[in-house]
């Protein structure tokens, strides 16, 4: 699930109209969300609102050692207009499972920023900015995001740390986003690295729109149901003298593909040889899927590894089940809310990992387990609860906690105070 | 002076320490390059031993020694490691960076690990360390300096110039660390779980084959109990005890045949019997300590069986390193050529613990008097007994003079001497070996009574003493002019007297240990009846006494402030005695 503070920047993206899938970065986000989700390590409990269209502030409190925690802020400048209370959000919104890429864009249609401002047409100029403090450990991330152009992103991630050599490091991004391809060019001053990344879109051009259904296929490549990209990187040191290269392909099926949506992708590190291959399909509008096969060429060590996630969606209530029953069958019918999301993943090495997450009441709630199954005396590995609740005026809490073989459960206390 | 190794029984435990220097080389946090456990695949002591030279030797004792030595290596060892590392720099760069502000590159970290195998190699080693053994305590093994010269280092990437270059610069600079930092701790457990089945150390104090056979002649009449001696004190059944071939007895850190002697000295405590062996070559470290206590009943024991060894140990030691810092005492005497080594041996004032501390604790209160009676010396000539004896005195090498040291080196032959040849010493070139062998021989030979103190060998010769038993008491020091020289002697050299502590000749308590001195003066020559004397040993050590005199009276002149000192011990004695010659 993603964190509050995840979710508002999504949000902040999604209003500021910048297409996150369209960069060589998240070539493999539907396989990585449903394969590699993170599993809560202990109990941390999160309290965030969104105080104002503006403002947002977060609050953990986590077990790690003894106790951990840590406090954010986020401020942005363009109105973020989303629901807040953890009773409204939408749980699809949250999760992260099998994405559906959303249509190129064309750079023209981002003019719809533009406002007005002493009489000159300018292009909106969002910002946001984000800290976090991590206090038992002391260290501070901070996070400035800029919106240059339509096409142009700024992106700065500090981290102040004692015990990082130098303090700490900045990370500089610039994105360029132009519908057909992509590139970034970034920045670390840890040990100086430089990278740039680059994707490019097969097929349909956003530039020069052309109606995808009914046009016949140019191209092998142009599948109009499909979008296939590829994408390369690179990353060079001067400090260390090292660096790295990948280059990547996928293949995703567009909405108004007939059949089981799927994605399938590529990734090559020809300096290690590795090679990684997923394949990700949506089996039903609560069910997908996805595998992962991982080789390397010189060392022949190979993996693979399996997910799939279940949605759970809300009853309809007895009150509309009269209504639900006069429904066709044939009738398309929007998808009730979700509930919960149960993800699990199993890899060669017995591994298993499990992942509820679902709406409880006012919270929201993730409790996870991880389990090694070739280990017999230990077979649970870690477990932990994360509640997250962002009421903007409630404070509730609880928490469940099985850690280990010991199976406790911590008594949960709560109250609401009267929402606005 | 050189050591003697069985190099076997380290190489036959090579899989104990295989698994220490696994477990070791893994507890320390590993760099993020290296993926898997660092397994330690072969570990070959290789077939030459290191070659240790001792430079300094102190607190020696049957179950502790402490020394310093110089120890270099050139051998064949070779020391292979396993392990797997990871190939790409990106994933050990970032897996060690916050992930926040991470490029999160796609695939470009992804690793890639590589088995690597690293063989050490052509070790040169070379540096002063510091070894205390302890029974109880196991080993301990510092290096004073890195001890690490050079190095080669072999890997399954050699054929990678860059990558074997840096192999070989990490890898010897984390060899240094592990020498300086992690090897005493290894050899430390490796030996509380090697020795405390044995009583031996595996590294040999054994005398080198040359001072096996020089090895000063024991008294037959101590050994007579255990076994058959020639006259010059070898057993004579094969020799296991002491043999000859002392490069195959390495773990005789003690001589074999003191030690029979302690046990016969134990045993004969416990029962009525009125026979007491006795232990030549010997100093006892309660001469120093007695002085401290009123007890004198303790001593008895306690130095005979405690410093016996150590002494001739720290003897052996002592006369070869410092053999060389003789000729700052040349000048005053030939015959303390020998010895000078610790009178200028500066830097070790407490590196002896026999007697050292003793006598420095007393120094600043009484003074004691113990008084090696040198005035027999005339027939004594026994440079190198005082050598050996005063070698175990760091404070005789105390900068308090080096005419004192001088002196006391003249004083220390002849008290030694009267102890019995304590020393080895006939070893060390400087020592008159001839003379000592030969007197030793003789008095040993024609005379196996037990040995008296100094003090009294003159005037009671042991022979007179029927109880053989080493008594606390003493003979009544000998007024006569052989005293008196050493007096003044005895005062300047408060350093020396770390070896005259032990003696028994002391002024204050008249119930020295006279053990002791009996034991080991078994057969000096002032016993008057004891001696054996050629005509060559008597003009020798003649000569010893007019030079002895003649230091006496040298000192005298110098260094009146200690006269007071000796007053005390004086009238103790009755005042009409010269003063003695070592004041603690």
């Amino acid at each position: 699930m993603l964190e509050f503070m995840d979710y508002v920047l999504t949000a902040f993206h999604a209003q500021s109209r910048w297409n996150r899938d369209n960069s060589y970065a998240s070539l493999t986000a539907t396989a990585a969300n449903l394969l590699d989700f993170p599993v809560p390590n202990g109990i941390r409990l999160h309290v965030s609102a969104l105080s104002s269209a503006n403002f947002a502030s977060s609050y953990t409190l986590g077990s790690r050692g003894v106790v951990d925690g840590s406090l954010s802020y986020l401020y942005t400048s363009l109105g973020l207009s989303i629901p807040s209370r953890s009773s409204a959000l939408h749980l699809g919104n949250l999760v992260q499972g099998y994405r559906h890429l959303a249509a190129l864009q064309q750079p023209e249609n981002l003019r719809l920023n533009e406002i007005l401002r002493n009489g000159k047409k300018e292009e909106r100029r969002d910002a946001l900015l984000y800290g976090r403090l991590y206090l038992p450990t002391s260290s501070l991330e901070a996070l400035y995001l800029r919106r240059i152009s339509a096409t142009r992103l700024l992106r700065l991630a500090c981290v102040s740390d004692g015990t990082l050599p130098n303090g700490g490091s900045i990370l500089a991004v610039l994105q360029n986003d132009f519908g057909k391809y992509s590139t970034e060019y970034l920045y670390s001053t840890d040990s100086s690295l430089i990278g740039a990344r680059g994707l490019y879109n097969f097929g349909y051009d956003p530039r020069s729109p052309d109606k995808p259904s009914g046009r016949t296929p140019a191209h092998p490549w142009d599948h109009q149901g499909g979008r296939l990209s590829a994408g390369a990187e690179a990353y060079f040191s001067p400090m260390n003298k090292s660096g790295g290269i990948s280059t990547g392909l996928r293949f995703t099926t567009l909405p108004i593909h007939t059949g089981f949506p799927y994605t399938m992708t590529l990734t090559i590190n020809p300096l290690m040889g590795n090679l990684s291959s997923s394949y990700a399909v949506k089996a039903g509008p609560n069910l997908a899927f996805c595998s992962r096969f991982d080789f390397n060429v010189y060392s022949y060590e190979s993996d693979v590894m399996i997910g799939m996630e279940l949605w759970q969606r809300q009853q309809p209530s007895t009150e509309v089940s009269w209504a639900n029953a006069l429904l066709r069958s044939d009738w398309k019918r929007a998808e009730a809310d979700p509930n919960g999301v149960l993800k699990a993943r199993v890899d060669n090495h017995g591994k298993v990992g499990l992942l509820w997450e679902c709406r409880v009441k006012e919270l929201l709630v993730s409790l996870g387990a991880g389990f090694d199954l070739k280990k017999r005396e230990r077979m649970l590995g870690n477990v932990g609860v994360e509640p997250a609740s962002d009421p903007p005026d409630a404070i509730i809490f609880g928490a469940y906690s099985l850690q280990g073989s010991r199976k406790q459960i911590v008594a949960e206390c709560g109250y609401n105070l009267a929402s606005k | 002076m050189a050591f003697n190794f069985n190099w076997s029984p380290l190489i036959a435990d090579t899989d104990r320490v295989r698994e220490m220097l696994t477990s070791s080389l893994n507890k320390s946090p590993k760099p993020p390059i290296i993926v898997d456990d660092i397994i330690v695949n072969e570990l070959n002591l290789g077939s030459t031993p290191p070659e240790l030279e001792i430079l300094e030797v102190g607190d020696l004792a049957e179950d502790k020694f402490r020394g310093i030595f110089k120890m270099s290596y050139t051998g064949d060892a070779y020391l292979t490691l396993k392990t797997r590392v990871q190939a790409n720099p990106l994933n050990t760069y970032l897996s060690t960076k916050p992930s926040f502000a991470s490029p999160q590159p796609l695939a470009a970290s992804s690793g890639l690990t590589i088995p690597l195998q690293i063989t050490l190699s052509d070790i040169r080693l070379s540096g002063f360390v510091i070894l205390v053994f302890s029974k109880q305590k196991g080993i301990t093994l510092v290096f004073r300096n890195d001890p690490l010269e050079s190095l080669k280092v072999s890997s399954t990437f050699d054929s990678i110039p860059f990558v074997r270059d840096y192999l070989q610069k990490t890898i010897e600079s984390q060899l240094r660390v592990l020498f300086m930092e992690d090897l005493p701790a290894i050899i430390h457990r490796l030996s509380l779980r090697m020795f405390s089945p044995e009583h031996q150390s595996a590294e040999t104090h054994d005398p080198s084959k040359a001072n096996t056979d020089e090895r000063a002649p024991i008294d037959p009449f101590a050994s007579s109990a255990e076994q058959p001696t020639d006259s010059f004190g070898q057993p004579l059944e094969g020799g296991t005890l002491f043999s000859h071939d002392a490069p195959s007895e390495t773990y005789a850190s003690f001589s074999q045949k003191n030690l029979l002697r302690l046990a016969a000295l134990t045993e004969s405590q416990r029962t009525l019997s009125l026979f007491t062996p006795g232990m030549r070559d010997t100093v006892y470290r309660a001469w120093a300590s007695s002085a401290d206590r009123n007890d004198m009943s303790n001593g008895i024991s306690t130095p005979l069986h405690r410093p016996t060894l150590s002494r001739i140990q720290s003897t052996l030691g002592s006369h070869s390193a410092f053999s060389s810092s003789a000729p700052s005492q040349a000048s005053e005497t030939p015959s303390v050529h020998s010895r000078p080594s610790l009178a200028s041996f500066p830097s070790a004032p407490t590196v002896y613990s026999l007697g050292s501390t003793a006598s420095r604790s007393r120094a600043g209160r009484k003074r004691k008097n113990r008084v090696v009676n040198l005035r027999k010396e005339k027939v004594e000539g026994d440079v190198s007994d005082m050598a050996s004896v005063s070698s175990g005195y760091p404070e005789s090498a105390n900068p308090s003079a080096t005419g004192s040291a001088e002196a006391s080196s003249h004083e220390d032959p002849a008290a030694v001497a009267r102890e019995g040849e304590i020393n080895t010493p006939p070893r060390s070139p400087k020592k008159k070996v001839g003379f000592q062998q030969s007197s030793d021989t003789t008095r040993l030979g024609a005379d196996s009574r037990r040995p008296v103190t100094p003090r009294n060998s003159t005037v009671a010769p042991p022979s007179d003493d029927d109880d053989q038993t080493p008594r606390a008491s003493m003979y009544l020091p000998i007024p006569d002019e052989q005293k008196t020289p050493q007096k003044p002697e005895a005062r300047p050299s408060r350093q020396r007297l770390s070896r005259n502590q032990t003696l028994p000749d002391r002024v204050k308590p008249p119930e020295l240990p006279r053990s002791a001195s009996d034991l080991s003066l078994s057969s000096l020559p002032f016993s008057v009846d004891g001696s054996s004397g050629g005509i060559l040993e008597q003009a020798w050590m003649m000569k010893m006494a007019n030079e002895i005199a003649r230091k006496v009276a040298e000192e005298k002149v110098r260094r009146p402030a200690w006269r007071s000192d000796d007053e005390e011990g004086y009238g103790r004695r009755g005042g009409a005695e010269a003063p003695p010659a070592y004041v603690s």
